[in-house]
This record gives structure tokens, sequence and C-alpha cells, in this order.
């Protein structure tokens, strides 16, 4: 399956339990809508779009999203989330022609 | 790659699709998603029939004119205190006029611990953009709030 390119990104950099802190996936993908001709080929470049996304922490899923086609290209997810112990946040996500992924970044409380 | 770099070409791939779209059609019939649906019917989806009400507390952030219809930044946030008995729910992202008028359903938990989701839509032309908040309470706020499309972008 082919791998994209994608990142987790969590601001601040250093945080506390207890803290709620700013939270965005990215991720390298074409996002077709299904509705676009390539220009050389006249044809209809077929729907091919990220369709879900997860973002589970140690284990618990805090939000979830369904995705529809019209999100730009190389989507970004930003949400806030409140840190709750050391561990993982997880981000699963899927595409509408079967690719499934994920991404994992550790969670490392400050005191 | 270094992290900056990966930033860079995240914005730069962005920029060139939008300027040399794959995405014109000369003329003839306007394409259709595939999940076509329109406004009223994805609220009605949504609410279970019920009418979503105008509120402050929902705040949408959209540009007034988009150079680029293909990267519109949208940001909803929403005063709440996200407690177990009194969370947002739901963050929906709705469109006026593009083929489906859905961009993006986002479920939130008091885990969140604020109520704000951003993210980067298309718009296919000039329209209105919509926030439609579930709270826990089954109630259905909204904001909305046009956007000028000068280059369209959804193809």
């Amino acid at each position: 399956m082919q791998k994209r390119k994608s990142l987790i990104k969590i601001k601040p950099k250093r945080y506390k339990n207890g803290e709620i802190v700013k939270v965005s996936f990215m991720v390298m993908h074409p996002m077709h809508t299904g509705m676009a001709k390539d220009k050389k080929t006249k044809k209809i470049i077929p729907a091919k779009y990220i369709n879900s996304v997860k973002f589970i922490y140690n284990g618990k899923e805090i939000t979830s999203m369904k995705v529809w086609e019209s999100l730009s290209v190389n989507p970004v997810f930003t949400t806030y989330m409140k840190i709750n112990g050391k561990g993982k946040l997880t981000v699963k996500y899927t595409d509408n022609t079967g690719e499934a992924h994920e991404k994992t970044k550790k969670i490392k409380p400050k005191g | 790659m270094q992290r900056r770099d990966f930033f860079k070409k995240l914005g730069t791939v962005a920029a060139v699709s939008a300027v040399m779209p794959a995405m014109s059609f000369a003329g003839g019939a306007k394409p259709v998603s595939p999940n076509k649906m329109d406004y009223n019917t994805a609220v009605n989806t949504i609410t279970g029939g019920k009418t979503p009400k105008p509120s402050k507390k929902v705040k949408l952030k959209v540009p007034e004119i988009a150079e680029n219809g293909a990267v519109v930044p949208v940001t909803v946030t929403v005063d709440s205190p996200m407690t177990e008995s009194n969370y947002v729910k739901a963050i929906h992202i709705l469109t006026g006029k593009n083929s489906n008028a859905r961009t993006i359903d986002v479920y939130l938990t008091p885990a969140n611990g604020k109520a704000m989701f951003s993210t980067r839509i298309k718009l296919g032309g000039t329209q209105k953009v919509t926030a439609l908040v579930e709270l826990s309470n089954g109630e259905f706020l909204t904001a909305s709030q046009s956007v000028k499309v000068t280059i369209g972008g959804c193809g």
C-alpha cells in the first residue's frame, strides 16, 4: 500500500498534565473530488479523498471525523486535546479507495 | 525530511495545484459530486428535522474574500465548558452551493477540552459557509458567513 507522509503537531511543545493543547494532523493526499478533468487526457480524475480520521489517545477515541470530498489537497485537521497522562496519540485515517494508515506521536507531559 | 521542509512542501503543493488546476471544464455540464446533496437536505439530515438556531456562541472564521477557492481556511470555535454534562458533540461545516453541501463532520468529546476545529476546504464559487453545531443536550446552533471566491476551487 502507498505510504503517505503525515505529521502530528502539538502546540505548545512542552505541556503539563491538565493542559489543553492544540493538535494538528496534516497528510499529503491529492483529495480528488471525482469531478475534475485531467487537462491532458480530458478524462475525469476518479474521486480519491480521505473519508475518515480518528484521534485515539491512550486507547480512547477522543475525536472522530467523517470527511467529504471537498476538503483541500494535503488536508489539515486541527483541534484541541486535554493532556491526561503520558502515552500515545494515534491518528488513524482511511480514504474512499480503501487506503488505511496511522500515525503515532508520544505524549510526554512535563510535571 | 526535516519538519520545516515538510511544512514548506505542504504549502507549495497546495499553491501549485491551485495555480495549475486540473480542473477546468470548457463549457458543458457542471460537474456533479458522487455525494450530491444540497444545503437544506444536508441540514435536515444532520438535525433530523430540528431547526437549528443562529447563535453567537458559535464563532465561524472564514475569509471574506478567498483568492483561491481550492484552499479556503475555516475555523469554528464554540463557547462550551466541554464537561461530561455539557459539551459540543459535533461540528459540521456546510457550504451553500457546492455540489455536496457537506465538507466535514467532526465529533468531539469532553477530552478535547475546548470546542474548536480548523481545516481548509474547497469552494466552487462565491457562497455561504455554515458551521452547524450539535450540543450534548440535543440543541443545534449555527453561524454563517459568505465567502467571495475569485477562482473556483472544485473543478
